[in-house]
């Protein structure tokens, strides 16, 4: 009986060794093991990466404040900040909302009280991580591009989207033109899902040609500038390319630019979420900062 | 109506036979439901617990605290779900019509972590502390934490897989346990710069799946409530959670207590057998360490009140009977 005893006593203390022991060397060895190798795109505020993952209570309040839902919370995928809030800007960017309310739902400070507005906020920076697919480089109107990726059975979706961008871009008298053959009173934004709903393979290719024609395709895409939330702050510059590219368009009148992105980037990534090649052109560096030498070697290369 | 309830089994067959429901054994008048007799026969006599016949509100206090703790973590989830904005946020920091809550030990090892000391988590911890200083520190266990209701049903299936012998036996750790894995996870944010223990706080991770979806990692929960069930009953309550720690080391000080009356105790422990934590009951009813349930690790579940049929334990106000 004694022998049975002292293996039950054996096992207890080894179980809880065990225990024990496993619980210093997860708090020891987990952090490096586990801690994310890329860095996720915080909310605006965030602390710098390591105070944030520290002082980042894992509440989530941030998420339910954001008007438009684009903050989501870290999993196992992501390393051991589980838990924390991070932004996706292809399937949804900040847009730097008024008054910052994922700041001032922050119970800790993790996303940081001092800032106030959007142009303060310093997530990442937008880098033209793919100058060859830049439509702007090419020289390439981006709703002629859309169009031309659009077919009828297809991608009605998309059409959709294309003509949001489309209609405040037109001239009075182009808008009259695709309404008479439309056969609506007035083209609004509102009448784009009826557009939509009744287009035909016929009025789809006339849309096309016709959309080809108008002013607007004449000026190259622009859309990472037009969409950005603090585009009065000027983040991106278009430059005139110095050396023509070979592989130029069918319209040699558009000028061939290329963006360039300022000090006062802020990293929200609504350029990566719109620019309309895909993979994006255009995407964010979470947490890089701006520099301007290295932007000049950039451009030359 | 007055229901007296019958412990002999003789009383019932004389019911039967004679068809009424009024029968006088010896001087005393007798009435019985029929409900309660069919139990009985059914059983047969010795089988079945008779308190679960005589208390008829026996579940009483278990009723009102499963209710409270769904309605409240219901409301964690309507308030994102519905956008009603009532109790936003999670377990680990919420906010209730506005005014900031935090748990305490998230808010302790975030300060250590991380050496930021926000006003508002400052505020909002204050708040949840004076909260459970009134409501009685493991009151959050009992009626708050998610984890906890799971763990309630993992411990009724432990039991009966033990009863019938599909595991063979409990096994037990060290209940101090739980103060090392406090003081441990507390010097490891410090030293490591790092909410570690958030990772893995089931309390935590089952409240932000409750508000904004399951990831992955509700498969760590899934695993300790396996660990309960079929290793240790209720491991990670009694033995190894931090947070039930700092709620334990607020209770100590709380004035909410259960009372217990020495004078109508007629010293039968089917408390203790109620009990959730087996040594909570043992410094008052066993040794009269005091009026009042004492230990740290009771959470006022209620549980001993509804098996109490001497009507000895009570909910009560430590220091206050002293004042008045």
């Amino acid at each position: 009986m004694k022998k049975a005893i002292t293996r039950r006593f054996f096992f207890k203390k080894t179980s809880t060794a065990v225990i024990a022991g496993g619980a210093v060397v997860y708090g020891v060895a987990g952090v490096p093991l586990l801690k994310s190798k890329e860095l996720l795109l915080r909310p605006p505020g965030a602390l710098d990466e390591d105070t944030f993952l520290a002082s980042c209570i894992k509440c989530g309040q941030c998420l339910q404040v954001c008007p438009p839902q684009v903050i989501d919370l870290a999993g196992i995928s992501q390393g051991l900040g589980i838990g924390t809030p991070f932004i996706v800007p292809q399937q949804g960017a900040c847009i730097l909302c008024k008054g910052l309310p994922c700041v001032l739902a922050c119970p800790t400070g993790a996303l940081d009280h001092q800032i106030s507005e959007g142009k303060e906020a310093a997530m990442g920076l937008a880098v033209l991580s793919k100058p060859e697919t830049c439509l702007a480089r090419k020289g390439e109107n981006d709703i002629l591009y859309e169009l031309s990726r659009t077919t009828f059975e297809t991608r009605l979706q998309a059409l959709a989207e294309t003509l949001t961008k489309l209609v405040p871009r037109l001239t009075f008298d182009e808008k009259k033109t695709i309404s008479a053959e439309l056969g609506l009173g007035n083209l609004e934004l509102s009448g784009i899902p009826r557009i939509v709903a009744e287009m035909t393979p016929e009025l789809f290719a006339w849309l096309k040609k016709y959309v080809a024609e108008t002013e607007q395709t004449k000026t190259a895409c622009r859309i990472c500038l037009q969409t950005c939330p603090i585009s009065s702050e000027q983040p991106i510059v278009f430059q005139a390319e110095k050396e023509a590219n070979p592989e130029s368009s069918k319209l040699n009148s558009v000028e061939k630019m290329r963006p360039v992105v300022q000090r006062t980037c802020v990293g929200c990534g609504v350029c990566e979420e719109k620019c309309p090649t895909t993979p994006p052109s255009i995407t964010i560096v979470s947490r890089k900062k701006w520099q301007p030498q290295a932007l000049k070697v950039k451009v030359q290369a | 109506m007055s229901e007296l309830l019958i412990s002999d089994n003789e009383t019932v067959e004389q019911d039967q036979v004679s068809g009424e429901n009024n029968v006088a054994s010896g001087t005393k008048k007798l009435k019985v439901s029929k409900k309660s007799a069919k139990a009985k026969k059914r059983k047969g006599p010795g089988l079945r617990d008779v308190s679960i016949l005589e208390n008829p509100h026996r579940n009483k206090w278990r009723l009102i605290r499963w209710s409270f703790l769904l309605s409240v973590n219901f409301l964690f989830f309507a308030s994102f779900y519905f956008d009603v904005q009532i109790l936003e946020g999670s377990l680990s920091g919420s906010r209730l019509l506005g005014f900031h809550l935090a748990d305490p030990f998230a808010a302790l090892q975030m300060m250590l972590a991380s050496q930021v000391f926000n006003i508002n988590l400052i505020i909002g911890t204050t708040t949840v502390i004076i909260i459970y200083l009134l409501l009685g520190g493991r009151f959050f266990c009992s009626w708050v934490c998610p984890y906890h209701i799971l763990a309630e049903w993992g411990e009724t299936l432990h039991k009966y897989l033990l009863h019938k012998r599909i595991i063979k036996r409990n096994h037990v750790f060290n209940d101090r346990f739980k103060y090392f894995f406090f003081a441990l996870f507390l010097l490891l944010s410090a030293f490591s710069g790092y909410t570690i223990f958030e990772v893995i706080n089931p309390v935590a991770i089952l409240s932000r799946s409750i508000v904004y979806g399951a990831g992955l990692i509700i498969l760590w929960v899934v695993a300790l409530l396996l660990f309960e069930i079929f290793y240790s009953r209720r491991a990670w309550c009694r033995y190894f959670c931090p947070v039930g720690v700092s709620y334990n080391l607020i209770g100590r000080i709380a004035p909410f207590k259960i009372h217990w009356n020495v004078k109508k105790c007629s010293n039968c422990k089917k408390c203790q057998r109620a009990c959730m934590v087996p040594w909570v009951l043992k410094e008052t009813v066993n040794m009269g360490a005091a009026d009042y349930v004492v230990s740290g690790d009771c959470t006022r579940c209620g549980l001993c009140l509804d098996a109490c049929e001497d009507g000895a334990l009570s909910y009560n106000i430590r220091y206050l009977d002293k004042l008045i």
